[in-house]
C-alpha cells in the first residue's frame, strides 16, 4: 500500500507540474501579444542566445557531421553501398542531428544560464522589485527570451546543417576520397523542402521549448544557492528530454505518410 | 491611509500571519518590529501584493488595493535588489526606461542618487561594483525616483556598519518627512525605531501584539516589547530556532 501510495503522490505531482508549466506557457503566449514588449530586453536575448551559441553549434555540428560520414561508409562499405554518404550525411543532419543536437546544445547552454539567472533574480527578490516597479515578470524576461529563442533557433539550426554538412564533405573528400563537385552535387539533389523545412520547424519549436523551460525553472526556484542549482539541474533535464520528446513527434507529423 | 483587517497567511503550511489588523494613516512613519520569523516580510509583501492573503483585507484609502497601487509606492528591499545586468542610473529611472521619458531619464537618476549622498559617476557603475551601504542608497535613489507617496522600508539597516546605518537612518527620515509620505519600515534595529517611528507595531505570533506611538512605546512595560528593546534573552519571546 505504501508503495501504491508512493507511485500515486508522483503521478499526482508529475501532473500538477505539468499543469503548471502549461498554464506558464499559456500565459506567457498572451503576454507575448500584450504590451508593452521590451525591445531591449528582446535584442540582447537574441544576440545572448544566437550569436553566442554559434561556436558551440558550429563545432557539435561539424564533428557530428565528420563522424556520421565515417560512420555511412563504413557501414555502406559492408554492402557496397559506399556511395550514399553525402546522401545520407544530407539527410540525417538536415532532418535529425542537427535539429536535435543544435537543441541540446541550446538547452545545456541557454536553459541553463536563464534558469539560473532567473532563480539568482527570484532569490535576491529582483523578480518583486520588478513589480513593485509596475513591470510584469513574464513580460520582462520571459516573453523577450522564448521570442528571441524561437525566432533565433532555426538560424542556427540552419547553421548547424550547413556546418555538420561540410564536416561530412570534409572528411569524405579528405578522407575517403569521394569527388567535391559530385558530393556537392548529390548533396543539393537529395535535399528536399520539406527536410530543411522540418530542420526549421523543429528548431522553432526547440527553441521556445528551450527558453520556456529555463524561465519555468528559474522563477520557480526555492530560496538559496541550493535552491538554484537545483532549478538549473532541473531546467537541462527537462528541456532534453521535452526536445528529444517533441522531435518524435515532430518527425512523426512531417515524415509518417 | 492603509487599512489591514483580520489578514491570515501560511507559508509552506505553517501560519504566519494569524488575524493582523493594522492602520497607517496618511503621512504617518509607522515601523514595524518583532523578532525573527515573526511575519513581517510576509506582511509587507501582502500589502504590497506580491503575496495574495489567504484571508482579511487591505485597502488603500478605503478601497481595496489595486495593480495601480504599485504606481504610488517605492520600495527599499532588505539586499537592495538591484538589476545586476543593468547599469545605477537604469535601476534607479527603471520605469523611465522605454518610450519618450527615456530621453530624461539619466539626469533623472543623477539627481535622485545625489538626493541620497551618491555622486554622478555612480551612474554608469553596476550594482556588483558598489559596496553594500551604496547599493542600499541606490535601492532608496530607485525608491523615491518617482516621487511616491507611500513608501516601504525593508530592514533598511541590515548589514551595515553603525555609521552608514545611521546615515540611512537620517535619509529615510528626511525623505518621509520632506514628502509627507506615508511609510512602513520593517526592522530589528531599535536605533531605526528612534530616528524613523512616529508610530510603533509589534508583531508576535502572527498578529499585531502592541502598538502606539514612538514616545508612548519608551513609557511602556509591556514584557514582549520590554524585552524586544533591551534585546535580552530572558523574557516572553523565545527566539525562532
Amino acid at each position: 500500500m505504501t508503495y501504491l501510495a508512493g507511485l500515486g503522490a508522483a503521478v499526482l505531482a508529475a501532473l500538477a507540474s505539468l499543469g503548471r508549466f502549461t498554464l506558464f506557457t499559456a500565459d506567457t503566449a498572451v503576454n507575448t501579444v500584450r504590451p508593452p514588449f521590451y525591445g531591449t530586453a528582446f535584442a540582447r536575448a537574441l544576440v545572448q542566445i544566437g550569436y553566442f551559441s554559434l561556436p558551440v553549434v558550429g563545432l557539435t555540428a561539424l564533428f557530428t557531421g565528420g563522424a556520421l560520414a565515417l560512420q555511412i561508409y563504413a557501414g555502406g562499405s559492408r554492402f557496397s553501398a559506399e556511395a550514399v554518404v553525402p546522401q545520407i550525411v544530407a539527410i540525417g543532419m538536415v532532418r535529425e542531428l542537427g535539429p536535435v543536437l543544435v537543441g541540446l546544445m541550446i538547452a545545456a547552454r541557454v536553459t541553463s544560464s536563464i534558469a539560473a539567472e532567473l532563480a539568482t533574480m527570484k532569490v535576491t527578490e529582483q523578480i518583486d522589485a520588478l513589480r513593485t516597479l509596475s513591470t510584469n515578470p513574464t513580460q520582462y524576461l520571459t516573453v523577450p527570451r522564448v521570442l528571441a529563442a524561437t525566432l533565433v533557433m532555426p538560424c542556427l539550426v540552419a547553421v548547424g546543417d550547413t556546418i555538420g554538412i561540410f564536416g561530412g564533405y570534409l572528411v569524405s573528400t579528405i578522407r575517403l576520397d569521394f569527388n567535391p563537385t559530385s558530393y556537392i552535387q548529390n548533396t543539393v539533389t537529395f535535399l528536399e523542402i520539406r527536410d530543411i523545412l522540418s530542420s526549421l520547424a523543429k528548431g522553432a519549436v526547440f527553441g521556445a521549448i528551450a527558453a520556456l523551460v529555463g524561465c519555468y525553472f528559474g522563477l520557480r526556484s526555492d530560496r538559496g544557492a541550493m535552491g538554484v542549482g537545483k532549478a538549473t539541474k532541473g531546467a537541462v533535464v527537462a528541456a532534453s528530454v521535452l526536445i528529444l520528446a517533441a522531435n518524435f513527434f515532430l518527425t512523426e507529423a512531417f515524415f509518417s505518410a | 491611509m492603509i487599512d489591514v483587517m483580520g489578514l491570515h497567511k501560511a507559508m509552506g503550511g505553517k501560519p504566519v500571519l494569524q488575524g493582523v489588523d493594522l492602520r497607517v494613516t496618511k503621512g504617518e512613519s509607522c515601523v514595524i518590529i518583532g523578532g525573527s520569523g515573526a511575519g513581517k516580510s510576509v506582511l509587507i509583501k501582502c500589502i504590497l501584493g506580491l503575496l495574495e492573503p489567504d484571508q482579511g483585507r487591505i485597502t488603500i484609502d478605503g478601497v481595496p488595493r489595486t495593480a495601480a497601487f504599485m504606481d504610488r509606492i517605492g520600495m527599499l528591499f532588505q539586499g537592495g535588489a538591484l538589476f545586476d545586468s543593468l547599469p545605477v542610473w537604469q535601476n534607479v529611472a527603471f520605469k523611465r526606461l522605454r518610450g519618450p521619458e527615456r530621453a530624461g531619464a539619466k539626469d533623472l537618476a543623477i539627481r535622485k542618487l545625489k538626493e541620497v549622498g551618491l555622486t554622478p559617476d555612480v551612474a554608469d557603475a553596476y550594482p556588483a561594483e558598489l559596496s553594500g551601504g551604496m547599493q542600499k542608497r541606490v535601492g532608496l535613489a530607485r525608491a523615491i525616483a518617482e516621487d511616491p507617496n507611500v513608501l516601504f522600508f525593508d530592514e533598511p539597516t541590515t548589514g551595515l556598519d553603525p555609521i552608514m546605518a545611521s546615515t540611512i537612518n537620517a535619509l529615510i527620515r528626511r525623505i518621509v518627512t520632506e514628502r509627507g509620505a506615508t511609510a512602513i519600515t520593517i526592522t530589528h534595529d531599535m536605533t531605526s525605531v528612534d530616528v524613523i517611528a512616529d508610530k510603533v507595531a509589534m508583531l508576535h505570533d502572527g498578529k499585531v501584539h502592541w502598538h502606539g506611538t514612538r514616545t508612548d512605546m519608551l513609557t511602556s512595560d509591556d514584557p514582549h516589547l520590554t524585552q524586544f528593546r533591551a534585546g535580552s534573552a530572558e523574557g516572553p519571546i523565545q527566539p525562532q530556532w
